[in-house]
Parts: structure tokens; sequence; C-alpha cells
């Protein structure tokens, strides 16, 4: 391209990409800290994000203390945002981001170039697609996420069947088999790979045991059949390693198929950034204060790591959009950080680094499979000095937790969960 | 014991053991007292909300999205439901707006909870 023909570039102190519970938090947090100018990117057309699809209530039990609607959420949220006087772009799309922090936009109103004191990624999630677990057969209408189909559902007035089946027992899944009983669509069952449910309790009992839907552990589908249209699948039980196990497979006439099998963040503009990703979370690494690995820009919500609710997401927004403010007024930590690392039952900590000499840092993290009587503890790796301790009378890895490093940290830490 | 039940409150999800002692409900495993509502509703009369979403009136495609001002028996549900499956709001459209009030005598409302304008 001509230089000529370039848009002057654009100072903000604090961009925002992504308007999601998250993300608008995020905003909100980083004009309360002090940051002058704020700008909230969107790429669809409303603020709002994946709650826009939510019509089920159970929202803003921590932000507003009443179980609200995923649309109520939004517009509380947004009306925060404007009453802030935050700038808002939506129908923007962020194309590219520099470890320079600078972001070429994709905006209604043509190619922008935007230079920012501090970034806040808040892109969310992807759900799992029938292509990345590999289910054989057909390819026939009628197989689609649970989320695309909420989508189509709630938003769009698009009746997406009359019999379903669910693969996998995510929440998504959960609240759609409910979803689509209200709908008329009879649900078949609920067909999950792993010993135990992948979301959470609660959903189980008012999504599933209130209309009678039967839940199947350790069975999956292992082959879709139909032409045009789906017509069935055929689930196996699985053994200890997931495998099919020959002789269990029963066939489940259906015409709709829905995917509830895991969400993955969203972190292309992290990778263009040159951020590093944790394997673990699929999310970025950061510190205490949510900045990554390159200097200046943040992460939240479900671009970090999978939430359970839109709650934690948003508090987490609040959170780093707050530290992303300080970091452009100077008011950052400057001593090095330490390393956070999991142990025993736990997947993984995040944040996985924390400045030398805090205090109170609030650790999140998941187990790998359900435990009853678990003894979480945070210990310095060379002196073995403990930090911070919890029991927790069970957890499950579809619940998130977390536990207070007391501090003031001074080496690495290991948070480590035993019976 | 009579039951063991998860706790639908909020996310925590407590497990509750519900058993009975002279004649009255005994809870257990519950971190709040919402727990010990919930267990004795669960029993005596379980309630849920409801949330769907309908079209604008002129536009098929158009959808706003309601729940109930409050809890219902769980089996008014369905009943609830047919009342709501009718409903084609003319926009504009409040967040909060009640499309109808006291819904099958229930009451209860059936409110909108996003905005519609023009």
């Amino acid at each position: 391209m001509n230089a000529g023909m370039l848009p002057a570039v654009e100072k903000r102190d604090v961009v925002v990409i992504g308007g999601g519970p998250a993300g608008m938090t995020a905003a909100l947090g980083a004009k309360r800290a002090g940051a002058a100018d704020v700008l909230l990117v969107e790429r669809d057309r409303n603020l709002g994000g994946i709650l826009n699809q939510c019509v089920h209530d159970g929202f803003g039990l921590f932000l507003y203390k009443k179980s609200i609607s995923g649309p109520e959420f939004a517009e509380r949220l947004a009306e925060d945002v404007e009453r802030e006087g935050i700038a808002v772009q939506t129908g923007a799309m962020v194309l590219d981001l520099g470890p320079d922090r600078l972001l070429r936009l994709n905006a209604p109103d043509g190619y922008r170039l935007i230079r920012a004191g501090a970034v806040v990624l808040a892109m969310g999630c992807r759900e799992r697609t029938r292509d990345m677990i590999e289910i054989p057969g057909m390819r026939p209408a009628g197989v689609l996420t649970a989320g695309s189909a909420q989508a189509l559902v709630n938003l769009q007035n698009i009746r997406i069947g009359r019999e379903a089946v669910i693969l996998g027992s995510g929440d998504i899944g959960l609240i759609m088999a409910r979803r689509l009983t209200f709908e008329g669509i009879k649900v078949k069952g609920v067909f999950e790979i792993m010993p135990w449910p992948g979301g959470l309790e609660r959903n189980i009992r008012q999504c599933l045991k209130d209309f009678g839907i039967p839940l199947e552990l350790s069975r999956t589908v292992v082959e879709i059949r139909g032409r045009e249209r789906l017509s069935a699948v055929v689930t196996a039980r699985v053994d200890e390693r997931l495998m099919p196990v020959a002789g269990t497979e029963e066939i489940v006439p259906c015409d709709t198929l829905l995917l509830s099998v895991g969400l993955i963040p969203e972190n292309e503009l992290a990778k263009r950034a040159g951020i590093a990703l944790s394997p673990l979370t699929g999310g970025a690494v950061v510190d205490e204060t949510f900045m990554t690995g390159v200097e200046g820009i943040f992460s939240c919500g479900n671009v970090l790591h999978i939430h359970d609710i839109a709650d934690w997401a948003a508090a987490e927004g609040l959170a780093a959009g707050r530290r992303a403010a300080e970091y452009v007024l100077g008011l950052r930590s400057l001593a090095e950080t330490v390393r956070v690392s999991a142990a025993g039952y736990l997947r993984y900590a995040l944040p996985q680094a924390v400045h030398r000499g805090a205090r109170d840092v609030t650790v999140h993290f998941r187990v790998a499979r359900p435990v009853r009587g678990l003894k979480v503890e945070a210990r310095g790796v060379e002196t073995g000095r403990r930090c911070g301790g919890r029991r927790l009378a069970r957890a499950i890895p579809s619940e998130m937790q977390t536990i207070l490093l007391k501090g003031p940290i001074e080496e690495d830490i290991e948070v480590g969960g035993h019976d | 014991m009579i039951d063991k039940m998860t706790c639908i409150q909020c996310p925590a999800g407590c497990e509750l053991e519900v058993g009975e002692a002279d004649g009255r409900l005994e809870i257990r495993g519950n971190e709040c007292e919402k727990g010990v509502e919930f267990a004795q509703n669960e029993i005596r009369d379980p309630r849920r909300n409801l949330a769907t979403s309908v079209p604008v009136k002129g536009n098929a495609t158009r959808m706003v999205s309601v729940r109930l001002s409050g809890p219902v028996p769980r089996d008014r549900i369905f009943p609830i439901l047919d009342a709501i499956s009718g409903l084609r709001p003319e926009p504009p459209v409040r967040r909060g707006q009640v499309l109808i009030s006291d819904v099958l005598g229930s009451g209860v409302d059936v409110i909108a909870t996003r905005t519609i304008n023009e």
C-alpha cells in the first residue's frame, strides 16, 4: 500500500478488545481507575457478546446481587459503560495487534490505526467443533455446537429440529437441553465421555433432572448417520482410556446433534502480538495484574481461561481494566516476578507469575478430576514456607476455585492439591 | 434420609442432604441459609423461573427475551410457556416491561429482558 494512504495513528490510553462481560467491565475498571481515554472495540453490532443469546436467568448474582438473564446483565453493563463516558466502537474488528500495542482495525468508517498505552484482551472463547473431536461418519445437516443452536433458537427464531441428542455435558449443552425441551423438541439424552459431568451440578438438576432427560456418563458418540439430514447417532460406552468398548454400541435415532464438548480461548490476536500462551488454560500466561508476557497487554475473561459463570469473567475484567489503567499511569510494580505452579490434583493455577513482595494474591485453580476432602496448600518451592491454605469438602473440574496467597511472596510458589 | 439434592440458588451448588427428625426437615451440607429455604421448597413445593424468547410483532426473526418476575411451581412451567408462546410484543419494548401480568393466575409477571427500540 502507498504509505500516503495510511490513516493517521490515533492515540488512546486503554483499548479493550471485546465487548462481552469481561470487556465491558475492563473498560469500566480502566476508566474508574483514572484512564482518561478508554476505547471499547466490539466486532458485533451491539455490546454484550454471548450474553445476548443467554436468555436464561442466573446471571448477576455476584455483581448485582440478583438473578437476571444474560441480555439484562449485558444491558446493565452497557448502560454503565455509557454513563461513564467510555468510547465504544461496534462493528469493528481488530485485524492485528503488535507487541508495540499498535492495533489495526477494520471499522465501519474504514481502516484505522490506534496506538494504545495499554491493551486489554477480552475476546472470549470458541466452542470445540465436531472436526476437533473427530467423530467419524457422514456429514449431514443437523450437527451443530450448543452455542450456535442457542443463537439460532434465541436470537433468530429458528426451529432447529425435532429430536435431539447432546454430546458433552458442558453448561451450554445442559442449558440447551432445557431450552429445546421448552421449544417442544425431544431431547433423548446427554452423553458424556468422562465419568463425571462437565457442567455445574445446579445445571444437571434444573436442566436435566427436572425434565427427566437422561445423562449417560462414560459414553460417547462414535458415528454420525444420515445423508442430507442427520438420521441417527451411534453411541458407545468407553473404557478408562476413553476408548469405545466394542459391543456396547446403541443406535439413537435423531435429527439434531448438539456438541457441548468444551471451550477454547480465542487467542489469534494474542499470538500475533507474540504473547506466550499456557497449554493448560489455552489463554495467556499472566502475572497477578493480568499483564501478559508482552508489556502493557493484559488479558481477562474467557480469553484468559474458561470461567464457569459470566459474573466471574466480569469481576476479572474489572480487575484487569484497573491494572491496565495503573500501568498507563505509571503505577506498576517494577519488582521481578516469581513463578506460580500447580501440583497434585490441580490442573492449573492462575496467575502463573507474581511480583516479588506481592501480598493478598487470589489464585484461581481447577482440579483435574473430582476429589473429596481436598487440601490445597501454597508453599515456597525453596523454603517450603506456607503462604496460603484451604480445605474443600469436594472439588469438581467444572467448578473454578480460589486460594489466597497472603505473602509477601518472595520465591517461586507451588499450589498443591492433596487428599 | 429423604433426598439428596444440589442447591441451585447460586453457582456454589452445595450438595444438600435432607433428612427428617421429629417431623421436621433437617438439612445438611449447606454453606448458607439459602440452602435451607431451597431444600424446604424443593421437598414441598419445587419452584423454578423460566426464560424464553418471542418474536416482536411484524418481524418473525426479531426476538425479545422474556422471563418471569419470580419462580413458579415447577408443574406450571409448560402451561405458562404455552401462554407466552403466542406473545408478539410491539416495539419499542423496554427491559423490565410487563408483557403478561399475573400469568395464568400464578402471581408472577412475564417481563421483557431486553430493550428493542423503534
